[in-house]
């Protein structure tokens, strides 16, 4: 027997796999859709929660580091639709495989692990970024709209928004690996929901923090994933220093992409597989 | 050998009582010694739970470093709800977890085996598992609670800390009935993942805040369909005699009481439907 590699898949034949693999996520998420919604009525109601929190904290005070109440909403809102991406239905699945082991079977692919599950967070992303669009304007409507965002801001908040994806799954991805050593991935998941929180500025904009806090927040992975394009959206984000913040949203975005296939060669190595 | 025999069956309703805690006791052992097994796990749930409770913390004092007031209300008012949920999320996690593995445990037709014990099936479901990360909750609620008590402004005297034992106790009750009565979903809703009960236990985190910056709607919810207020804005607001309908906050054992019913209600509907497995 001839023990060579099968030969690789030509480019568009991998791009017709991933297509596919995305399809059939949205498919599967849209078959157990009563599952999914009810994870995100969790997440709409922290949200909720947040926006009757800081209705009547500034209707004590006009504006608290330069938010008022209109620019709140649209930033706590902006932030919400964010967070809906890569949510924890992504975030189980990715963890279940490794756990339960299926991932052996996915390593006898022909196709690249990593981009294989970003397909699928892309099919899922779909259905999130749809029912956060939802649920976010019914809230901006039940609370008195939102003001539109600057249009000087577009461009970088159309690119920011769009880094938002590849940022939230390259930590979503890279902490599910946790499980190849910890094989428990409940905790892993909520201690890093817990800084995700904290930094990312979703619930509490990062305005708000202590100095130190701030500055750690400025140049770690999280602000990308909530603050910086909440801030672009609400207008409270302009000129170099927004460049600035999507520059370092897009440098962590790329890192963590490479970051993890380094990490996926060590965590691979980890893998025990029963019953074969 | 130290253990103590298992109390008989018998009629009397505290011979019952005592045979159960005693069964409860046990099962919640077995289960701490198989984590202890897994200590890695205990560490990492551990220092999860002290993280989101010291996170949602450290945001709470954020914005009231801004504005250190709102609608009357000072940190150390709102530290006081915020710690009696942290604690009642505490309890509920290490001595009832289990009521989370319900939805699973029907899913898979696992319940057969908790009905074929002479020890009541809810009971066995809720010492099914313990959650170690309850003890991370229990520290940021407690270290909490102690700086609140410290803080407000409460007369104390014999009758006030009696009655805040009450409160306390009841509130943490509260938490355990409500956890029991939405993961009795799992009856209803095929789905093996509790997250019916999820979300609703996210409902409940809205109690960490005052209820009057809610609407009616919210109020009305936490207040009466599902009285998660009753886990801690209204047992603070008890306690501190000095809001808006405070009174109300000493129905808290009584409403601790009908959520545990109504758990209890609805576990034993369930159980009616139960088609157990291979069906």
């Amino acid at each position: 027997m001839s023990s060579a590699a099968p030969p690789a898949p030509a480019r568009h034949q991998s791009w017709v796999a991933y297509r596919g693999l995305a399809r059939a996520a949205l498919r599967s998420l849209v078959a157990y859709q009563g599952a999914f919604l009810f994870g995100l009525l969790a997440s709409v109601f922290s949200a909720l929660a947040m926006l009757y929190l800081w209705r009547a904290v500034l209707a004590s005070s006009p504006a608290a580091h330069g938010f008022d109440w209109p620019h709140m909403r649209a930033y706590l809102l902006a932030a919400f639709v964010a967070g809906s991406l890569a949510s924890s239905w992504v975030d189980y699945r990715l963890a279940f495989r490794i756990q339960r082991g299926d991932v052996g079977l996915d390593l006898v692919r022909p196709v690249d692990y990593q981009r294989a599950r970003f397909a699928e967070a892309v099919g899922f992303g779909a259905y999130e970024l749809g029912t956060g669009l939802v649920v976010a304007g019914v809230a901006a409507l039940a609370f008195g709209g939102v003001p539109a965002p600057p249009l000087g801001s577009l461009p970088l908040l159309l690119l920011s928004a769009l880094l938002v994806l590849p940022l939230r799954f390259g930590l979503v991805y890279a902490s599910a690996m946790a499980v190849f050593w910890t094989q428990n991935y409940v905790g892993v998941q909520a201690g890093r929901l817990a800084l995700v929180s904290l930094f990312s500025g979703a619930l509490v904009p990062l305005a708000f923090l202590p100095d130190w806090l701030r500055l750690l927040a400025a140049v770690l992975p999280f602000a990308g994933m909530a603050s910086t394009p909440a801030l672009l959206f609400s207008g409270q984000l302009q000129g170099a220093e927004a460049g600035a913040a999507v520059a370092v949203q897009a440098a962590w975005t790329v890192g963590l992409w490479y970051g993890t296939r380094g990490l996926w060669r060590a965590a691979s190595r980890q893998l025990t597989v029963h019953g074969g | 050998m130290d253990v103590l025999p298992l109390p008989p069956l018998a009629p009397s309703p505290l011979a019952r009582l005592r045979r159960s805690v005693w069964l409860y006791r046990r099962c919640l052992g077995a289960h701490l010694r198989s984590t202890l097994e897994y200590e890695k796990d205990f560490w990492v749930l551990s220092v999860a739970a002290l993280l989101t409770q010291g996170v949602g913390v450290l945001l709470l004092s954020a914005v009231f470093r801004a504005i250190p007031q709102f609608d009357g209300w000072r940190f150390w008012d709102v530290a006081l709800g915020y710690a009696l949920v942290a604690l009642g999320e505490g309890v509920a996690v290490l001595l009832a977890q289990g009521a989370w593995g319900l939805a699973w445990t029907v899913n898979t037709g696992d319940l057969d085996i908790a009905l074929t014990r002479p020890y009541s099936p809810a009971l066995q479901v809720l010492s099914s598992q313990i959650g170690m990360n309850g003890l991370g909750n229990l520290v940021i609620g407690g270290a909490l609670l102690a700086g609140a008590l410290a803080h407000v402004d409460v007369p104390w005297d014999a009758g006030r800390v009696a009655l805040a034992a009450v409160l306390l106790v009841s509130a943490l009750l509260v938490k355990v009935g409500l956890n029991l009565a939405t993961n009795c979903a799992g009856f209803w809703l095929a789905s093996p993942f509790p997250m019916f009960a999820f979300s609703m236990h996210t409902l409940g985190e809205l109690a960490r805040f005052p209820i009057t910056i809610y609407g009616m709607g919210v109020r009305v919810a936490l207040t009466v369909a599902l009285p998660y207020a009753f886990m801690s804005f209204f047992p603070a607001s008890a306690l501190l005699q000095e809001r808006h309908l405070w009174q109300l906050g000493l129905l808290t054992p009584l409403v601790a009481a009908w959520c545990l019913a109504l758990g209890a209600w609805l576990f034993r509907r369930g159980l009616l439907r139960y088609e157990s497995a291979g069906q």
